[in-house]
């Protein structure tokens, strides 16, 4: 063996992939040293997850080859993936809702293991590597009643075992806040002292700037090339993934904001989550930002609207008069829309063909008076969606499950922008997209704004909120803790406020 | 977290959602508690054991359809094949020694769920499908060996059978016996088994299993291979009690087995119920003809009781998961 070779824990070499006649990926190249960080990057659909299911054993290549500490290795299924020491947190969630949180954690090994279960051992350890992690889980709990934070935390801990050899993480924070993400990036300079090569894919590139030692750039299924992180930057990194630089990330915006609020809320109490006294209102064509750290009560706020949680008490006022909801029949009644952050689960039918999801929410729009569907019109909306948000497919007859990750997401989101609402609450609305769309999902962000609807974000990204909000409401501990104006706009305001303090200013005033 | 009995009964709400909780349970108390106030027949040792008696076959095809349906799938071959097996134990009684005979049919009934299984596990075939086309060759197959008519237990080792089936251990039926035992080995194997905790996995959440590299094929393949065998089983105690295999046994079981198994809080769509409260199901739908029966109730009026109680314990169990 050449000493060269040694030098890498992974080489992935003229990698290529096709699904029936969809190439996705095309001679791609990956060498991962040992103990190195190594992004993965690349537009919604770029083949990352692709490659790394390839690594693991769920898919096989076409040609290429791959090697582990200098030995060809052609796992067959995820098993012989895992016995080699690849461990993957894969995009989607993939927990088993009915078991505990110990066994979730062990689950492959329970595959390979004796005929009994040793509760007390798996528990125990369990707990013990979840308390290492540094997030407070009880894991006897069932996975069924844990928050989606604390399922992906499930999610990491699962990958992490003695054996482990390369790490891989498809975009494991996008269901976390800023602490959460600091934790597991303290986690991941441990893991990375011990020599695990760590292979990292996300679209936050400001994360990647600030903990990948090196990065690999797809670009449709081709890599573009990899360079250790210290040669390049953002403005790099985004030439690489879409060919052509990005001037404004945020759209600019010129809308007429109504002065009558088109929505009211006034002292919404939940009865069954810590959603207590949240007073806002939003006028037309605003766009209202809701920041919070996980867990302050965001999402839940939004389904307590929504009518999706049950209320204790409190007044909804839309245009004026009264409204209640009780079931999100009733919030989609009134034209108050909901687009929910888990969308995998929530939002999308996986099984259906693009088409089909989208004009699921819209068949007003698209049937006759009998009902009837119009098709020339679904395929009218069907086909622009598509191509507005940049959804990567051959077809809008492919099904949803087929799809990238951030692909989904679009199609999700899609599903609920077109239609009609007076009020819109997006949670999360560019989770696990790449820059590219995220700009064409704030463009129809803003054009939806325009047609006078009352927009609310819920974001935990600190850029974004601050980019698209007209005035920032920050969540703390189940209630409204503070109101940002767009003058106010920084990232430590809103972390201020997020963590229950006042603004540095109003510390004198008061 | 586990909250102690006490816990749960002091929180707020606590007594109820303690009853919704363990409501398979109260209402299989409430129904015992009702036969005994209506008739007082029921009480006596001779109904007991009749009603347990009664009970067996069917709750051993129950435990079965019970794993089928945790990793999400249905079994509707268990009833056809009771018939088969029952037919095939009696043949084979008179042919070879007692032991063969009983392990023969258990292996020939965990072949024929394996032909569910493969289709299953391995030809990705609809569990309803694959099974019901085995329901109908099985019965069909039945006929054909028993040539319509039943078959007489005419040996030593069909007698010995007769006698173990039809008296009682310590008062309790001796296929009860056999039943309460498959229904604890099945306690131990969903709570303290690798195989239980990963069928469990399965139903919960086949790709996130597949994954964490379980090997799903196999595990799908077993269980419908194990209802196979636990159908076997419930066909030897069948045949036994009446001293003869017929084509006509089992009839419908599948469907009784699936009422037990959902009055007992499991989920059709798989990851969730328990072997316990398969067991209140199978009591509380033994319960349910028996005591109809004491009051002299027709077979008719019996099946839309039976239907409306199903009704009643699901949507109990709506209420549980809200
Ligand atoms: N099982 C499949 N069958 C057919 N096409 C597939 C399948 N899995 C993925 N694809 C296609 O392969 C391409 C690459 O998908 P992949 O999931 O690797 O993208 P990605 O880079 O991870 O994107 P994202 O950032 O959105 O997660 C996509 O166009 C997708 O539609
Ligand atoms: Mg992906």
């Amino acid at each position: 063996m050449k000493n060269s070779e040694n030098d890498y824990r992974l080489e992935m070499t003229g990698i290529s992939k096709s699904f029936g006649v969809v190439s996705v990926l095309k001679d791609v190249n990956l060498k991962v040293k040992p103990g190195e960080i190594h992004a993965l990057l690349g537009e919604n659909g770029a083949g990352k997850s692709t490659l790394i299911k390839i690594l693991s054993g769920v898919h096989h290549k076409d040609t290429g080859t791959v090697r582990l500490n200098g030995q060809e290795i052609n796992p067959k299924n995820t098993h012989e993936g895992q016995v080699l020491g690849i461990s993957v947190v894969y995009q989607e969630l993939s927990l088993v809702n009915d078991l505990s949180v110990a066994e979730n954690v062990y689950l492959h090994k329970l595959g390979a293991s004796k005929f009994w279960m040793n509760w007390d051992k798996i528990t125990r350890d369990a707990q013990e590597l979840l308390d290492s992690l540094g997030f407070t889980i009880d894991a006897s709990a069932k996975v069924r009643d844990l928050s989606i934070v604390q399922k992906q935390v499930v999610e990491i801990a699962k990958a992490l075992s003695e054996d482990t050899k390369v790490l891989v993480l498809d975009e494991p924070t996008t269901v976390f806040d800023p602490t959460d993400t600091k934790k597991l990036f303290d986690n991941l300079f441990r893991l990375k002292e011990k020599g695990i090569s760590i292979i990292y894919i996300s679209h936050h590139l400001d994360e990647i700037i600030k903990i990948a030692d090196s990065v690999t750039v797809l670009r449709d299924g081709v890599d573009t090339g990899s360079m250790p992180i210290s040669e390049t930057d953002t403005d790099g990194i985004i030439r690489l993934m879409i060919g052509r630089d990005l001037k404004d990330l945020f759209p600019a915006r010129n809308v007429e904001i109504g002065t009558e609020p088109v929505f009211q809320v006034k002292n919404l109490t939940a009865r069954d989550t810590i959603v207590h006294d949240v007073s806002f209102c939003v006028r037309p064509g605003e766009v209202l930002g809701i920041a919070g750290l996980g867990g302050s009560g965001r999402t839940e706020t939004a389904k307590l609207i929504f009518g999706a949680d049950k209320k204790k008490s409190g007044t909804l006022i839309l245009d004026g008069k009264e409204i209640k909801t009780k079931s999100p029949v009733d919030a989609a009644a009134f034209q108050i829309g909901f687009v929910s952050e888990d969308r995998k689960e929530e939002g999308v039918f996986l099984p259906l063909s693009i088409r089909r999801n989208i004009s699921v929410t819209s068949f007003k729009s698209i049937s006759g008076k009998l009902g009837f569907i119009n098709v020339e019109n679904e395929y009218k909306k069907v086909l622009g969606l598509i191509e507005k948000l940049n959804i990567k497919t051959p077809s809008s007859e492919v099904n949803v499950k087929n799809l990238s990750g951030g692909n989904q997401q679009k199609v999700a989101l899609a599903k609920w922008l077109s239609i009609d609402s007076k009020v819109i609450f997006i949670d999360e609305p560019t989770r696990g997209v790449d820059v590219g769309a995220k700009i064409e999902i704030y463009n129809l962000i803003n054009e939806v704004a325009k047609k006078g609807v009352g927009v609310v974000v819920i974001s935990s990204d600190m850029p974004e909120i601050m980019g698209i909000s007209d005035r920032i409401l920050v969540m703390h501990q189940g209630t409204i803790y503070g109101e940002l104006q767009k003058d106010q706009f920084t990232e430590e305001n809103i972390l201020r406020y997020s963590i229950g303090k006042r603004l540095k200013q109003q510390t004198q005033t008061i | 977290m586990a909250l102690t009995l006490k816990e749960q009964l002091s929180s707020p709400g606590g007594i109820l959602k303690f009853l919704v909780k363990y409501n398979t349970v109260f209402i299989f108390i409430l129904l015992v508690i009702f036969s005994a106030l209506i008739s007082d027949v029921f009480f006596t040792s001779a109904n007991i054991t009749n009603l347990l008696k009664q009970v067996s076959g069917i709750g051993i095809i129950s435990i079965g359809m019970l794993i089928v349906i945790l990793t999400g799938g249905i079994d509707l071959s268990v009833g056809s094949l009771v018939a088969l097996l029952a037919v095939t134990f009696a043949i084979l009684v008179n042919l070879v020694v007692l032991p063969l005979a009983i392990l023969l049919t258990i292996v020939i009934g965990f072949s024929l769920g394996s032909i569910s299984g493969y289709l299953v596990a391995y030809q990705k075939m609809a569990p309803f499908v694959a099974t019901l086309a085995l329901m109908t060759i099985a019965r069909g197959l039945g006929f054909i060996y028993s040539k319509g008519s039943p078959v007489t237990f005419k040996t030593a080792g069909g007698v010995f059978m007769s006698d173990f089936a039809n008296n009682s251990t310590l008062g309790v039926p001796n296929i009860a016996i056999v039943f309460f035992l498959i229904v604890i080995a099945a306690m131990v194997m969903l709570r303290y088994n690798v195989f239980g905790r990963l069928i469990i996995a399965i139903g919960s959440n086949e790709e996130a299993s597949r994954l964490s590299g379980i090997k799903v094929n196999k595990y799908k393949f077993l269980v419908y291979a194990i209802s196979g065998a636990l159908a076997a089983t419930a066909a030897i105690i069948v045949a036994s009690r009446t001293n003869l295999g017929s084509p006509n046994m089992g009839m419908s079981w599948e469907l009784d087995a699936i009422a037990a198994v959902v009055i007992g809080g499991a989920s059709l769509n798989g990851g969730r119920g328990t072997a316990i409260n398969t067991l209140m199901g199978v009591l509380i739908l033994g319960l349910i003809s028996n005591i109809l029966n004491l009051l002299n109730v027709p077979s008719y009026p019996q099946q839309v009781v039976k239907g409306a109680i199903i009704i009643f314990a699901v949507l109990l169990q709506r209420f549980e998961s809200k």
